[in-house]
């Protein structure tokens, strides 16, 4: 089902008429100063591109190098943009040698300008308002119509607040929004993370944050809208130029510099294998480092910190599609999914009535902060030596005692704090039941599929069960393993873990996966649960497998190391 | 411009490397437990952390195993703005936890690096020709070490293989001390041959589970080193496995060899490792096994020559 014949949809995601500027308060998290100082950052990021390559004598070089690649992407791509631009571009590859140096940085300056352009995003306090009041309530009512009356009316707690929990350092973050700025770099399951963690930052008091969102996901004219006017920022990932990925840099950056909060997905695409990332090439992320060392090289010596964040969904919207492409891409490269459940109104609405019948679907767990340089830091965000001193962030940017903006360094530090988050990861992980029942029945069939490879065992759809009791007393065994490392502050279980006992726990799971997987994922049939489908146990559980080994009683220590294998591999 | 050079240790090889840094026309101050304070040989001694503390460069040249207690108490002097650079030859505790980290953990300097290589106290003191390598992420952590100590005679190589550098360094300590042991009981150059070949293969094994890179070990900080040690230039391990070979006890051993040695309880911990982990490592063992007194070095040598030998 598509809401809108695709042939009336505009290139540009809809903005709502301007009558009269919003006037930001003092007390307005920066993004609502977003939309008046949105041409002075745009001009800004681009002024830096082009000084940077003029400088490097690197222009010429610059445009030939983004004219090929956007005229080869065109030539593929035979669509409305390609009839629209070809021409330019070739007509950019034939002039250039014939340029000025003055016409050439004027190319350049232009199509820079174009690109970061392109990329900026838009905030509209009157959407964030609505989004605020209504749409918590409008969405309650998607997934059950009959409470829509009372949701809007009447000022109850509706249903989506039971479906997110919110934990973790929240009250810390409240504090430091205010005194800096926060740089969130969550786990990535699915599209709806950004929408989740937005909606969790609103409903806990924390500033809206300016994120960037792949433009695929811009196709969905609802989501297109909010995201849109919420403060996310187009990124086209088809694009190959390196001036583009210059160009994202730039604007991150500027954005960084000006204290606009951010959001970060460290791991760059979904997980979809469903483990928990663990190798963060950071990506656009490393910016901030660069972002806080130019503005202490310039006197400003604004902090800034970076809040690893888990989401953690009992149901993911996605899970067939990412399990499925992981099957078939391991060990090659990925491609870019364009049309998946996220773009599937129906699988929307099967989601959510899904999850109204059930609460607690999602856990969102905001990690403690740390400092660029991956230091801890305390009430007042300022960073912490090992031995509880404060030390001052911007000495890490101190070479010779001053302050100074430096690639190679930044690099190594991006590296470093990769590492570290992927640590934190781990540690702030909520495991839901869906997840801890999934891993102990996928174990299952590793254990009685010796010597088979990963997609042997991927065929023995249904033929592979575990009697009711032995699956209640394995589950049991994992739960108070796991709940003993969370003791440890090795990982986090969810509030269903902590209190329910095993037979509520996998009844709980069948619940959760019966009725939104098009095929059932296990069954309970009389004293039998059966493996059903294997890829997506092996996804749900999936999540557990740095913890495999440490969990496994000694019946099922074999399985387990195998199982931890996977993570080594993956 | 000078750059303030700060050595923490006042062992040997800490006061080659101020003699070095000195000679170069930088800004030195050496710190040890016992120094005295005034002027020797272009430097200055201090017993006061807080003094050395004031240099721009650091490095840390005490034994492994003093490594934590030492970082933790200059780590409290320190903050991002210095570099950090150990020069210790080892591994810490049973999960071979690397030095570099052990300084991350008690100090908040983020710019550390390893420097390894066939560079020896007295090649620094004298300044006669000679090479290292410095493992670090960050490059002007290489380029300070450069300025500090590099020059005509000395030539300073660097590369972001932090780990590479570490295990292989410590590991061909190991490797020095095993083939002190067949040196002792007179193996000739084939036998050593053989030893330190495979020797290498061993420690770039347990170093790909560290997280190292196997090309590192090809540089100056795996093969670099113990050639020279091979060649003859006088190092403690050697000179301990020779001892020990001749019947000495590990004390008398270690007194004969005159220096802290990580080769003796370093070859244990990489055995248990290479256990834990799945990975062969019969040099190791052996080295192990002679060290504790469990083999005499020719049965350790008898029993790795009957391995069965596979694709190499």
């Amino acid at each position: 089902m598509k809401l809108l014949p695709t042939r009336f949809l505009p290139e540009r995601p809809l903005r709502l008429p301007r009558l009269r500027p919003y006037v930001p308060q003092p007390t307005d998290p920066p993004i609502f100063w977003f939309n008046p100082e949105r041409d002075d950052i745009v001009r800004e990021a681009v002024r830096r591109i082009v000084e940077q390559k003029a400088e490097s004598g690197r222009v010429e070089l610059v445009l030939n190098d983004v004219a090929y690649h956007e005229a080869e992407r065109l030539e593929r791509q035979r669509d409305a943009e390609s009839r629209e631009s070809l021409g330019f571009w070739r007509g950019v590859l034939r002039r250039v040698g014939r340029m000025s140096d003055a016409e050439k940085r004027e190319t350049l300056r232009s199509i820079t300008e174009h690109m970061v352009r392109d990329i900026a995003g838009n905030f509209d306090p009157r959407v964030y308002a609505f989004a605020t009041k209504a749409l918590p309530k409008l969405l309650t009512g998607v997934m059950s119509p009959s409470q829509l009356h009372t949701a809007m009316f009447e000022a109850q707690p509706h249903a989506l607040d039971s479906l997110l929990i919110t934990e973790g350092a929240i009250e810390k973050l409240r504090h430091l929004a205010t005194r800096g700025t926060l740089v969130f770099v969550p786990t990535h399951s699915s599209n709806l993370d950004s929408i989740v963690l937005g909606y969790a930052l609103m409903r806990e008091g924390l500033p809206p944050v300016s994120y960037g969102a792949g433009k695929n996901l811009f196709t969905n004219p609802i989501i297109s809208f909010f995201m849109h006017n919420l403060g996310a920022y187009r990124l086209d990932r088809r694009i190959k130029a390196g001036l583009y990925k210059d160009a994202l840099k730039s604007y991150s950056t500027v954005l960084l510099e000006r204290g606009y909060h951010s959001l970060f997905f460290p791991g760059g695409t979904r997980s979809r294998s469903g483990m928990i990332e663990q190798h963060l090439k950071l990506g656009l992320a490393g910016t901030a480092i660069e972002a806080f060392a130019r503005n202490q090289s310039r006197g400003i010596d604004r902090p800034l910190w970076f809040v690893p964040t888990t989401i953690n969904y009992a149901l993911v919207l996605e899970a067939e599609t990412l399990i499925e492409d992981h099957l078939k891409e391991q060990g090659k490269a990925r491609y870019i999914i364009e049309d998946d459940e996220f773009s599937s109104v129906e699988r929307w609405v099967d989601f959510f009535r899904k999850l109204s019948l059930l609460s607690s679907a999602c856990v969102v767990r905001f990690g403690e902060p740390m400092d660029p340089f991956a230091n801890p830091v305390d009430a007042d965000g300022r960073s912490l030596a090992p031995d509880g001193r404060v030390v001052a962030a911007g000495s890490y940017v101190r070479r010779r005692g001053e302050p100074v903006v430096d690639a190679a360094r930044d690099a190594a530090y991006t590296t470093l704090l990769g590492e570290a988050i992927a640590e934190r990861f781990l540690r702030e992980t909520v495991i839901m039941s869906t997840q801890l029942v999934a891993h102990v029945l996928f174990r299952a069939i590793v254990s009685a599929t010796p010597g088979t490879d990963l997609f042997g065992r991927m065929r023995h759809r249904g033929d592979i069960s575990v009697p009711i009791a032995k699956l209640c007393a394995e589950v049991g065994e994992a739960r108070d393993a796991l709940l003993a490392l969370e003791r440890e502050g090795l990982v986090h279980g969810s509030p269903a873990l902590h209190g329910d006992p095993p037979e509520q726990l996998v009844e709980r799971a069948l619940q959760f996966w019966t009725g939104y997987h098009t095929a059932p994922v296990a069954t309970h049939t009389g004293a039998e649960v059966v493996c059903e489908d294997p890829a997506l146990l092996h996804y749900y559980g999936n999540r557990l497998v740095p913890f495999a080994t440490r969990i496994a009683t000694p019946a099922h220590a074999a399985a387990a190391r195998e199982i931890a294998l996977l993570g080594q591999r993956a | 411009m000078t750059l303030r050079v700060g050595i923490v240790g006042g062992g040997s090889f800490g006061r080659g490397l101020a003699t070095a840094a000195a000679r170069a026309g930088n800004d030195v101050v050496l710190w040890s437990r016992s120094a005295r304070g005034g002027e020797t040989a272009g430097f200055r001694t201090t017993d006061a952390l807080g003094e050395v503390a004031r240099a721009e460069l650091l490095f840390v040249a005490v034994p492994s195993p003093h490594v934590r207690e030492v970082a933790r108490a200059l780590g409290a002097h320190l903050d991002g703005a210095h570099l950090l650079v150990h020069v210790s030859r080892g591994l810490i505790g049973d999960e071979l936890r690397s030095i570099t980290r052990v300084l991350r953990e008690e100090t908040p300097v983020v710019r550390l690096g390893a420097l390894a290589g066939p560079l020896v106290a007295e090649a620094l003191a004298a300044g006669t020709p000679s090479g290292a390598v410095v493992g670090t992420l960050f490059p002007e952590v290489g380029a300070a070490v450069r300025q500090a100590i590099g020059g005509e005679t000395l030539r300073i190589y660097t590369t972001d293989d932090v780990a590479g550098v570490e295990v292989g360094s410590a590991l061909v300590g190991m490797l020095a001390l095993a083939t002190g042991f067949a040196m002792g009981i007179g193996s000739g150059p084939a036998a050593l041959a053989v030893l330190c070949t495979r020797g290498l293969a061993e420690a770039q094994r347990v170093g790909a589970r560290l997280g190292a890179r196997e090309r590192t070990f090809s540089g100056l900080a795996g093969f670099g080193d113990l050639v020279s040690a091979v060649a003859g230039d006088e190092r403690p391990e050697i000179r301990l496995g020779r001892a020990l070979a001749q019947g000495a006890s590990l004390d008398e051993a270690a007194r004969a060899a005159g220096a802290y040695i990580e080769g003796v309880s370093i070859a244990r911990r990489v055995t248990r490792f290479a256990e834990g982990a799945g990975v062969e490592a019969p040099i190791a063992a052996a080295t192990a096994a002679v060290v504790d007194g469990v083999l005499s070095p020719r049965d350790a040598m008898r029993s790795l020559m009957a391995r069965q030998a596979t694709p190499e």
